[in-house]
Order: structure tokens, then C-alpha cells, then sequence
């Protein structure tokens, strides 16, 4: 066991950047989620840990020990790909217990035994033991590079996008799965994902990187309502967050004028709200709300009009997609048993609550009002 | 644009196996938008290729506007197929990317002009004639790619998988774009996909294919709500329906070795009937999480907790079934405690447990016949608006 400790991590292969300056703390048996785009430099960075690649700069501890000077071998790193690595024609038994049979790890026979089985059990593979991988499910030689994985006791787990090649439906149920058994594990994880779903799920935190370089690390809570940047905010949620530009107007203690999407409306604000906006320079910000967050219907909140583009019924939800009277275009969830038509004219609103405040210069994040939890 | 049908349309590559395509019977309405929909294997797109005359038909019709065209040449049949987005000619403007069709089939210089205004009116892309596909956003591309299959006036729009090679967030701008041109046009449209999202967003009616047979052929929220058999119920939605093995044992669904009983009630004894067991079915939505005790709520204990911003989804485990339900953001529940499991009737979905098909009520087979109208007469009242 082990905390983790990157420090000025940087590689650039010729003059493409691989990541540069990565700087990351992982507490003893945390799980923390490396979420971000292909290309971002998420396997850059696990290869780095692992001592697959050398980094330009930087360092690398594993609690007390800088490893930057130890061979992949001997870091005592276990890792899970994408592509599973299993010997086809071995059993599961087989592949499990390979590791403990190198010359470096090799254990008694019953102590492999007893490893083998445990980890077996814990994935649910265990009646499984005596066939080869060739009979296996998908889902099933996951588990078994799992648990080749885990058998080996290692300071530190490295997770290489494990579920991606999953189906959608099969992903959905080994995430919960894995989650399920994740306290079990005990082990300090780093897990590579560009699916977000999987990030807020898995991570006791989340790293967020993209262009090689980290923008945010924080609890899946934080990275999602309180997003350091727009394109964080971007990253997470599908469809995709609305981001428009507001001009600030009128600003009182407890209000504020905004004009946007064409209507101009007044917004409560608290303390936190204006003391955020006594950093920007200039009149304009960029609102950042959800899909999910925007309400349809007439219903007193809605001060914003607009004309239906689109509607994509999904089953649950559907997708509506609205031209605001300003011409920019809003996406909108709404309950699945509701139904639009197209060119219909309808008024939608945002709740103040939901609002998320960003400098248009530097788009990072200023502000957003308390968030009130749906039935807490 | 005309109607489509196929009458137990057939195609067997190698005489022992089972076809790739199993007699299959579909109408498509003028005007109508229809998903081919099932996982690769199911005969979607060798269904796609014989409409377009790229595949020839071992047994059964193809009519388009009422003519057979089993054995005319592909350019004959008056289907336009619609390729992926890179299809389009970089060297050559909007314009003469239109005009290349056309131009193959020898046709003057006048009416290829005066058919590329016309379509590039139709779709809105006037403007466009004159760039190149580099200068073009996504949806115009798409427009442009939808306008190149049209020029040639087809009766019958086809789309192969237009979307599947797309980054996520390019698919879903397409998506929106697709979807408002059909509502602009009009055209009788048939695409294939493999994506349950698309298929669900984009179709008026979903053909749910699976080994070369159909499964169900309806409306998205039907095949979604009412999903005709297990493989359905399956393949659509996401995260995935909750579907599990139960038997009867004292007037409660039982789940053989755990801690899983439901009272059946009368409307469900009726489904059931003198079966011993059935495939049970809800999915995560159709599930409402309590701490307390309620009539019909089944005991258990909180293994999994995710959450993912705009919901939580709750895992409760009963030996080797583990319960996903997904209900309003909370931070209310966390592994370990112990709740209720609430089931909503009207979304419990049961299976035969040999055939898979969906149990329905046999004595009272209203309730099918006036959901098969009510769909037919919103079918109708999309087409003709």
C-alpha cells in the first residue's frame, strides 16, 4: 500500500506534448479516476508511473520511496488494459495464478491457491476457475484480468480504460459491479477513463486532463457543479452543458440585470455571486447551465422564449433542442412523456440556482449559487 | 417520395445456415423515418443493401411506391443511398459535388443547374454552393451529403450507419440536424444503426432486428415502454433494464437463493397464469427507493451507490442479482443501509421464461388494439402535417 506522488510530470515525444508539468497527490487507498478526451495524456501519465516511459522531468513516490530510478518490475505496480492480455488457451485458474508463478513473485503452491480463490470469489468467476478464457464472455475475462491483477497484492493498481471495449449495457453493470467491490480492493488505484459516467462513479476524486496538462482535480461533485473551466464543464454530461454569454446590467446588492438569449431578466445573486463578479473586468459573463437543469412550460420561471429546432425522443428523456429568440441554440432534457413539435413556440426558464458563472477571458469558473438537493 | 415494402424478404448466403435475413415483412409509410435497429449479425444492413439493389434477394418482394424492383439495377429503383460524411469530394465545391451524379449519368447542362438550385433551396444551402467541403460545419456537411442523395430524386432515402464513426459530440449535433430536416422534408427515410439512441431519437417507427428476424416493429416509446420480448427489452435502454430469472413460490416472485420475494398481484397472476416461474423485467427508472416499509415494497440492503450529477443510481444486491435503480439526486443513501424497493406496476415488464415473449394480458386485449391506434393515428398525423 501506498500514497502516490507525481510531481512536475513531463514528456513531450519529439515536439507533441504528452503531458507537461502533472502535478498529482494520491492518498493511501484512494481511487482516483484520470478522466479526459483520447489524446489528452492519460496514458502518458499512467506509463509514467509505471515506468514504461522516462519522463523529460519530474518524479514519481510511491509513499516514502522515489521509484524514478526502478524498473517497471520492480515498482511493484500491477496494470489492467483495455485489450485483457489473457493467454487464450490457459484457464481462468491458469491466468490468475500466472503472476505468482514468475521468479519474482513465486508464492507457495497453497498460498497461490488460496489467493487464486479469493479474488475469484470476490469477482464472481469462481465456478469458473477450470475454463479456458477461449469460453468466456466478454464480461467474464475482464473479471479474469482483474483478478490477475489483484492476486499479485501490488502497492499501486493502474487501470488503463478496463471497461471500454465493454458493450454500453455490459459497461453500465461491471461499473456498478466494480464499484460494488471497489472497498474490498484496498489498494491505492489509478484508473484511465474518457467515459464520464465512469469517472464520477468510480473516483473518490476525479483528475481532469486534456492537452497534457491537468485543469481540475476534485470530488465528482465538485469537477460536475463546480467545473474550473468551461471545457471541464463541456467534458462532463451528455448533451453537452449550454454555454452562453450574458451582460451584466443594473447590479444591486441582491440583483442583478442579465441579457441573454435575447430577453433581459432580473437574478437574485447572495454575497458569494458578487463578490465573484467583482473580479471580472468589463460587463459580460458566460453562463453555464445543464440540459437537465432547464425547465419547459410555462410555468412562472419561464422568462426565455424560443422556437423547437429539433426533438429527440430517447425513452426516459428526450433531447429538445430550442433557437432562442437571439438565434443561439439551447439544448433541453425533458421527461420522456412529453412531446414537442417542431417550430412550435415555447417559453423555458433556468433556474438562478442552477446557473454557473465563468469569466468570458480566461472562461474559468467564478461562481454558482448553492445547489439545493432534489428530495434531501 | 413513395411507401416501401417488404414482403418476407430473404437472403441466404450459404444453403445450411440460417438466413441472414428471415422472411421479412415490413411497410413503410410514405413520408415515414424507420430505424432498422439490432447488434451487427442481425441483417440490417444486408436488408439496407438489398433495397438499394447492392445485395441480390434469395426469396420474397421489395415494392417501392407500389412497383417491384427485386431485379432492377440499383440507379433504377429510385433509392438514394447516403454515404458517411467524408464522401463528399474535398477538391470540389458544394456545387459540383451535386452535380457529379448527374453529370455520370449524362444529363444537360440546364437541368443539372436547375436541380441543384432546386435541392439547394429544398435544404438550405444556397449559400453553400459555392465552398468547398473544408468550410463547411458538421450539419452543413451533413446537408450537403443528404442533398447529394437526393439530386437524383429518389423515392426512398436510405442511410447506412450515418453517424457511427463521429467523436460523441459531433454525433449528437448530426442527430439534432437529421432529425429537423426530416421534419422539414418529409422523405421516407430508412437508416441503420446499431446505436438504440439513434434508432430511438431519430425514427418514427424502430424495426428491432435480431438473427436475421424481426422482433418488433413500433413506435420508439412502445418498443421502449412495451418491448415485445427479452431481447428487446434488453437491447434498448440505458443504463440497461433490470431482467432476472424468478419463480412462483406462495403468491410472491420469488429470486431462487436470495432475499427477493414479491407479492404478485391480481393483474399480474393474470399474466402469469399457471406458469412456475418468469423472466422479470424493470428497468432502473420504473424503480422508487424508500426507507420505509410500503405494501408490495420487496427488503433489502444498499451495495452501490453512484453518483453521476444529474441522477444516483442505487445497487441492491439479492445473491447474484444486483438491482440498479435510478432515482433523483440524492445523498441519501450509501452502502450498507438498509431500504425498500418500491416496483411500479405499470413499468414491470414479464417474460416467458423458455420463448422470452412478453406476457400479455389475454383477457383483455383492448388495451393493445387501442395503443395499435393511437399510434397509427400519430404516425398519420406526422406525416401529414
Amino acid at each position: 500500500m501506498a500514497s502516490i506522488l507525481l510531481s512536475g510530470l513531463t514528456k513531450f515525444y519529439g515536439k507533441r506534448r504528452g503531458v507537461e508539468d502533472v502535478t498529482l497527490e494520491v492518498g493511501d487507498q484512494e481511487f482516483l479516476t484520470v478522466f479526459g478526451p483520447a489524446g489528452a495524456g492519460k496514458t502518458t501519465t499512467l506509463n509514467l508511473i509505471a515506468g514504461i516511459v522516462t519522463p523529460d522531468r519530474g518524479s514519481v513516490r510511491f509513499g516514502d520511496r522515489t521509484v524514478d530510478a526502478l524498473e517497471p518490475a520492480d515498482r511493484n505496480v500491477a496494470m489492467v488494459f483495455e485489450s485483457y492480455a489473457l493467454y487464450p488457451q490457459f484457464t481462468v485458474y491458469e491466468n490468475m495464478a500466472f503472476p505468482l508463478k514468475s521468479p519474482k513473485h513465486r508464492l507457495p503452491a497453497a498460498e497461490v491457491e488460496q489467493r487464486v480463490r479469493h479474488f475469484a470469489t470476490m469477482l464472481k468467476i469462481d465456478h469458473l476457475l477450470n475454463r479456458p478464457i477461449q469460453a468466456l464472455s466478454n464480461g467474464q475475462r475482464q473479471r479474469t484480468a482483474l483478478g490477475r491483477a489483484l492476486v499479485r497484492r501490488p502497492d499501486v493498481f493502474l487501470m488503463d480504460e478496463p471497461l471500454s471495449h465493454l458493450d454500453a449495457k455490459l459497461r453500465h453493470s461491471m461499473r456498478a459491479e466494480l464499484k460494488e467491490m471497489r472497498g474490498q480492493l484496498g489498494t491505492t488505484t489509478i484508473y484511465v477513463t474518457h467515459d464520464y459516467l465512469e469517472a464520477m462513479s468510480l473516483g473518490d476524486r476525479v483528475a481532469v486532463i486534456n492537452h497534457g496538462q491537468i485543469l481540475q482535480v476534485g470530488k465528482p461533485e465538485e469537477v460536475y457543479f463546480h467545473p474550473a473551466t468551461v471545457e471541464v464543464a463541456q467534458l462532463f454530461g451528455d448533451p453537452e452543458i449550454n454555454i452562453v454569454d450574458a451582460k451584466l446590467r443594473n447590479r444591486q446588492a441582491t440583483s442583478v440585470r442579465v441579457q441573454a438569449l435575447g430577453e433581459e431578466w432580473s437574478l437574485p445573486i447572495t454575497a458569494d455571486i458578487s463578490s465573484a463578479l467583482d473580479r471580472v473586468t468589463g460587463d459580460t459573463v458566460c453562463l453555464g447551465f445543464r440540459p437537465a437543469d432547464v425547465v419547459v412550460g410555462g410555468n412562472g420561471n419561464s422568462n426565455l422564449r424560443g422556437v423547437v429546432y429539433s426533438f429527440e425522443p430517447l425513452g426516459t428523456k428526450s433531447v429538445l433542442t430550442i433557437d432562442s429568440v437571439a438565434g443561439q441554440r439551447v439544448r433541453a432534457l425533458v421527461d420522456g412523456h412529453r412531446s414537442f413539435d417542431v417550430d412550435r413556440r415555447i417559453e423555458f426558464g433556468v433556474p438562478a440556482s442552477s446557473l454557473i458563472f465563468f469569466d468570458p477571458e480566461s472562461t474559468r469558473y467564478l461562481v454558482r449559487s448553492a445547489r439545493t438537493e432534489g428530495d434531501d | 417520395m413513395a411507401e416501401l415494402i417488404l414482403k418476407t424478404l430473404t437472403k441466404t448466403y450459404i444453403q445450411a445456415q440460417p438466413p441472414a435475413v428471415d422472411q421479412l415483412n415490413l411497410a413503410v409509410r410514405d413520408g415515414e423515418f424507420t430505424a432498422l435497429l439490432g447488434p451487427s449479425g442481425c441483417g440490417k444492413s444486408t436488408t439496407l443493401r438489398m433495397i438499394a439493389g447492392l445485395e441480390s434477394v434469395t426469396a420474397g418482394e421489395i415494392r417501392v411506391g407500389g412497383k417491384l424492383v427485386n431485379e432492377l439495377h440499383p440507379k433504377d429503383r429510385g433509392v438514394g443511398l447516403a454515404f458517411e460524411n467524408y464522401a463528399l469530394y474535398p477538391p470540389l465545391k458544394v456545387r459540383d459535388n451535386l452535380a457529379f451524379n448527374l453529370r455520370a449519368h449524362g444529363l444537360g447542362v440546364k437541368e443539372i443547374n436547375r436541380r441543384v438550385d432546386e435541392i439547394a433551396r429544398t435544404l438550405q444551402i444556397q449559400e453553400l454552393l459555392d465552398l468547398k467541403p473544408v468550410a463547411l460545419s458538421s450539419g452543413q456537411k451533413q446537408r450537403v451529403n443528404m442533398a447529394r442523395a437526393m439530386i437524383r430524386r429518389p423515392s426512398v432515402l436510405l442511410l447506412d450507419e450515418p453517424l457511427s464513426h463521429l467523436d460523441a459530440r459531433l454525433r449528437v449535433e448530426l442527430r439534432t440536424e437529421i432529425k429537423r430536416l426530416h421534419a422539414e422534408q418529409r422523405f421516407t427515410t430508412i437508416i441503420v444503426t446499431h446505436d438504440q439512441l439513434e434508432a430511438m431519437a431519430l425514427a418514427d417507427r424502430i424495426a428491432v432486428m435480431n438473427e436475421g428476424k424481426l422482433q418488433q416493429f413500433d413506435t420508439p416509446l412502445e418498443v421502449f415502454n412495451h418491448p415485445a420480448n427479452e431481447f428487446v427489452a434488453g437491447f434498448l435502454g440505458e443504463p440497461p433494464m433490470n431482467i432476472f430469472r424468478t419463480v412462483v413460490d406462495s403468491g410472491r416472485l420469488v429470486i431462487p437463493g436470495a432475499e427477493f420475494a414479491l407479492p404478485i398481484t391480481p393483474s399480474m397472476q393474470k399474466l402469469i397464469g399457471s406458469r412456475k416461474e418468469s423472466k422479470f423485467g424493470v428497468r432502473p427508472w420504473g424503480i422508487r427507493v424508500s426507507q420505509t416499509a410500503t405494501a408490495g415494497s420487496v427488503a433489502g440492503k444498499v451495495t452501490v451507490v453512484e453518483d453521476l450529477g444529474d441522477e444516483t443510481r442505487v445497487g441492491v444486491r439479492y445473491g447474484d442479482i444486483l438491482i440498479m435503480s435510478s432515482i433523483p439526486v440524492t445523498r441519501r443513501y450509501r452502502p450498507g443501509l438498509p431500504v425498500y424497493l418500491n416496483f411500479n406496476e405499470e413499468d414491470l415488464n414479464l417474460f416467458d421464461p423458455t420463448t422470452g415473449e412478453r406476457l400479455s394480458d389475454s383477457s383483455n386485449p383492448l388495451r393493445s388494439v387501442a395503443d395499435e391506434t393511437r399510434n397509427k393515428d400519430k404516425i398519420q398525423a406526422q406525416v401529414t402535417r
